[in-house]
């Protein structure tokens, strides 16, 4: 008898050493569909492993970590890392890869899908297993106005990327596994990355992605004069100032500085929206912030919703009075 | 050279976040579609900046025939409104069903790509506002085993010693990059890119008497094994959002932000 091909959840972090952003909730995801099949769970990570790493994989209940380590990888590049996964995968013949998903995995996973012939998804945000063995998976679309069941049949492998807020990390049900650590070698000596970094990205200070603490402003702000209120309210919880699109489209505020589906996926403790809608394509870069705050002059606004504290009144005389309450 | 532009219809997704924010967005008796029959249908934003990226590209002097191709069971309307932007010529690949199958698409454009002479850039958006899957422009550069480009907010020609690259400036988490490549390649577009121009009168008339050129699956000579879909909707629906807002009291706005500033500190959000 064949061996079930394996579900494999890959992973690599952002910068060295630190612990890769959604590979709890991909390890999550992977293990209900690898019981839901009956086959195994394979963590694959690129570049070092994370120190906790294989406690991490136990408690998860992978049954196995494979790591590629290569000196090429300790800098992201789409290519190489594509030539390792595809390298990986025809060796493995995984049914399913998961991937947790960011900008960089954008980049890689539907070029692993055409590499592979393998059919693709994004903004994953479940996957089930039907009654005839198949996989049904659910996407969102308009940028979370709707979400999609697609069928997943007819390719003999998928990748799938789990959306940043879909779900919630849950250790595995019957305690954790003890999983081995196998070395795969990968030749990527040759392998160049065909784009040329002429002018690297130069972040300045800290990241909206990793802040505990963001206030964001948005069209009801009325003019690129006030964004001021935003910035110094972030200052005064100790936090950073971000914003919605239009801001970013009507030049008041960099585009780094932009939440959403397009721009920042965040997770913050707390999210206070002053003058923004709750449009889905904003909510999707804030609604895994542990408490949303928002302040609307319209009772009705859509970010009400999603939101843990609410103020309906004019953000321009709100937020004054919050910056001044925030400082003492 | 050859510039071709991937473009996609989609519904226009203000109409639908309008309905979406009344809470009166539904799905259809299908439990696919949705029921707002009013819903305009026009050119996916980011596929229009593409298309403007290319059109800034000829401004600035590139030597160059932009084509625009779209694929779906009735293009025409945007394939108008490309041509009246400025494109050269423009090519409708018919699908029978509007397949959400990326894997599809991306063979048919790429087969239109390498049978209709190729391309030294294509230029696509970063994704579509309908599906938000922004694979195709990888699945094409994987099926022509070109480089792909995410995300850019500037595109320059670099021509030198009969070698054609591109200078792109792109859109990152940590702020702009700046990289080069050679053509051909596959560049997606961001927002960033900016205001896509509009079509001047004169230019929408003209743009009438246009007539895309008609491709099929079997005029591209792909079997039906080719095209087999490899994802398929089932149903769409509208998740619910379980709200549970406490809104603050205060008859003044320094009430109302004392208040929560002490219901914060309280639920220990903030120290
Ligand atoms: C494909 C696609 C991707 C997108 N990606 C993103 C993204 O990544 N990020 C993003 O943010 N958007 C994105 N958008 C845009 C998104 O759909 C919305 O248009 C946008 O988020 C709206 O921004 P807003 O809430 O600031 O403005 P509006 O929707 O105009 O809302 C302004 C709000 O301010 C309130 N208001 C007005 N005056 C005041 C006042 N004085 N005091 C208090 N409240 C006031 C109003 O009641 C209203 O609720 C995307 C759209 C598409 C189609």
């Amino acid at each position: 008898m064949t061996e079930a091909k394996p579900v494999v959840v890959c992973t690599w972090s952002e910068s060295q050493g630190e612990f890769p952003v959604g590979a709890e909730e991909a390890l999550t995801l992977g293990r209900k569909v690898a019981n839901a099949l009956g086959t195994r769970l394979h963590w694959l990570v690129l570049g070092t492993l994370p120190e906790t790493g294989m406690e991490t994989a136990g408690r998860f209940g992978a049954d196995g970590v494979d790591q590629i380590e290569d000196a090429a990888l300790e800098a992201f590049s789409a290519d190489v890392y594509l030539n390792a996964l595809a390298g990986y995968c025809r060796q493995e013949s995984p049914m399913l890869v998961v991937f947790s998903q960011s900008v960089e995995t954008r980049l890689v996973a539907p070029r692993l899908a055409g590499r592979l012939e393998a059919g693709v998804l994004m903004n994953g945000v479940d996957i089930v297993a039907g009654d005839d063995g198949g996989l049904q998976a659910t996407a969102s679309a308009y940028g979370g106005d709707t979400q999609v069941v697609y069928e997943l049949s007819g390719a003999a492998c998928y990748v799938f990327a789990l959306a940043a807020n879909a779900l919630q990390a849950e250790p595995a049900e019957g305690g954790p596994t003890q999983p081995g650590c196998r070395s795969i070698s990968s030749d990527l000596g040759g392998v160049e990355d065909r784009i040329r970094v002429v002018e690297e990205a130069r972040t300045e200070g800290p990241r909206l992605e990793d802040a505990d603490v963001i206030v964001s402003g948005g069209r009801g702000l009325g003019g690129p004069e006030n964004y001021g209120l935003i910035e110094r309210l972030a200052e005064a919880l100790g936090g950073l100032a971000g914003a919605s699109r239009p801001l970013v489209d009507e030049g008041w505020v960099d585009s780094s500085q932009q939440v959403g589906l397009t721009g920042k996926i965040t997770r913050p403790a707390l999210y206070l929206a002053a003058g923004i809608s709750g449009a889905s394509q904003h909510m999707a870069g804030c609604s895994a912030a542990k408490t949303i705050v928002a302040i609307n002059k319209d009772p009705d606004a859509a970010i009400f919703r999603y939101a843990r504290f609410g103020i309906v009144g004019d953000c321009l005389e709100i937020l004054p009075e919050l910056i001044q309450a925030a400082k003492q | 050279m050859r510039i071709v532009v991937c473009v996609k219809e989609v519904l226009d997704p203000d109409a639908v976040n309008n309905y979406a924010l009344a809470g009166r967005l539904e799905i259809g008796e299908d439990g696919k579609s949705l029921t707002q029959t009013t819903i305009p249908r026009l050119m996916n934003g980011f596929d229009e900046q593409a298309l403007e990226a290319a059109l800034r590209l000829r401004d600035a002097g590139a030597e160059c025939r932009i084509g625009v191709v779209s694929v779906g069971s009735d293009p025409a309307t945007i394939l108008k409104h490309a041509a009246a932007l400025g494109a050269d010529e423009i090519a409708a690949v018919m699908m029978e069903e509007p397949s959400p199958d990326y894997h599809v698409v991306a063979t048919l454009l790429s087969s239109y790509l390498s049978t209709s002479g190729g391309a030294d850039i294509i230029l696509c958006g970063r994704q579509a506002s309908d599906d938000d899957q922004g694979v195709v422009p990888a699945l094409i550069c994987e099926a022509l085993g070109i480089p792909l480009v995410t995300n850019a907010r500037a595109v320059e020609l670099m021509q030198a010693a009969g070698e054609t690259a591109l200078r792109i400036t792109r859109v990152t988490p940590d702020g702009d990059e700046v990289v080069e490549v050679s053509c051909p390649a596959v560049v997606t577009v961001s927002n960033e890119l900016g205001e896509p121009r509009y079509p001047t009168a004169a230019k929408k008339i003209a743009a009438r008497r246009m007539k895309p050129e008609i491709v099929t699956a079997e005029s591209l000579s792909l079997s039906a094994e080719k095209l087999r879909p490899r994802v398929v909707a089932l149903r769409q629906f509208v998740p619910t959002v379980s709200g549970n807002c406490e809104f603050v009291d205060g008859e003044t706005p320094a009430e109302l932000a004392s208040a929560l500033i002490a219901r914060l500190r309280q639920e220990s959000v903030i120290s």
